[in-house]
């Protein structure tokens, strides 16, 4: 599994991934630009199959679940 | 020109310390009333990628040390400064509120990974030998079938008592140094538990040794320990934009930011 290394701490990029894309304080409405929920949800889903697919090449192996130890 | 936001803040002041943002354009702070957003210019933000992501969360943990933040979900821009004003004062009761319910608080989350499968089988395994020690043969299908259904049902229940058990225990030991909490249980069969716990900041260390505690307990569970985070999870908003009067998505617009 890939690390990724923050100011104060070593953590997935899974981790950061589950908290940055949809969670915080989270705006809707008109002033906000591209932010209807069909894309946020199209940017979400690429960037976490691009994590996915990164982490399989570094596995050198199938990543079945974000569960999964780092070897 | 667009705006690019991070986080709410709970200062009104212009930011001493440079950070850089997106692209490497330096952050500040807009002010409203007593608290602030931190955001920076968005024009050049085109081609999202995963620096982009990790820049996002580095700035919002910048702003982490030194003030209370409440962090704002990745890519949110605004078309310019008057409508991030005008967002702050539809939203500027929620902000307040939670600033001052997470003051010196930061987020921790656990994982718990249990043998499911494992488990589960062995529950199956009991009930096989339960159901041939006392049930009479019936061969008919519709019997088969309701009798399948409540055996699934059953072991199924029977998995999720014990993970209550067991999780009821692990949480009450790290619930001692947290003030509030967020419990996913069984999101797949092996993951028992994904937890987002709110602790502050002074107990941050009694948390992480009652998790280190845990973690070395002879067992066959796996943790995983993350933090300490802002506190993404237990920002709570009761204003939900309704007043912006949303309207169908700009079509020019959603290709120009398509990626």
């Amino acid at each position: 599994m890939e690390y990724v290394t923050t100011k104060s701490k070593d953590v997935t990029l899974l981790e950061v991934l589950d908290r940055v894309l949809d969670k915080g304080v989270v705006i809707s409405g008109d002033l906000v630009i591209s932010l209807a929920e069909i894309d946020l949800i199209y940017v979400g889903l690429k960037v976490l199959i691009s994590s996915v697919e990164t982490m399989e090449r570094l596995r050198g192996a199938p990543f079945a679940s974000p569960m999964q130890e780092p070897t | 020109m667009r705006i690019y936001t991070y986080a709410i803040i709970d200062s009104n002041n212009e930011i001493t310390a440079p950070i850089n943002g997106l692209e490497g354009i330096g952050v500040y702070n807009i002010p409203y009333r007593d608290i602030g957003i931190v955001v920076s210019e968005g024009e050049q933000i085109q081609d999202i990628t995963q620096e982009h992501i990790l820049k996002h969360e580095e700035v919002v943990e910048k702003l982490m040390e030194s003030f209370t933040v409440l962090p704002v979900s990745f890519l949110t821009l605004f078309k310019k400064e008057d409508d991030v004003l005008l967002m702050m004062q539809e939203y500027y009761s929620d902000f307040r509120e939670n600033l001052d319910r997470l003051r010196n608080k930061v987020e921790f989350g656990i994982k718990i990974i249990w043998p499911g499968e494992t488990i589960k089988n062995r529950i199956i395994e009991a009930s096989k030998k339960f159901n041939a020690d006392v049930t009479i043969p019936d061969n008919s299908p519709g019997k088969s079938f309701a009798k399948e259904k409540f055996e699934k049902y059953k072991i199924d229940k029977e998995f999720a008592e014990e993970a209550d058990r067991c999780i009821a225990l692990l949480d009450d030991f790290f619930s001692r140094f947290i003030t509030e909490k967020k419990l996913e249980k069984l999101k797949s069969d092996n993951l028992l538990l994904n937890a987002y716990y709110l602790v502050e900041k002074e107990k941050q260390v009694d948390f992480k040794e009652a998790f280190e505690r845990t973690r070395s307990t002879p067992g066959d569970l796996k943790f995983l320990l993350s933090g300490p985070w802002p506190p993404y999870n237990f920002i709570v908003l009761t204003k939900n934009g309704d007043m912006f009067n949303r309207k169908p998505i700009n079509q020019n617009l959603a290709e120009k930011n398509t990626l």
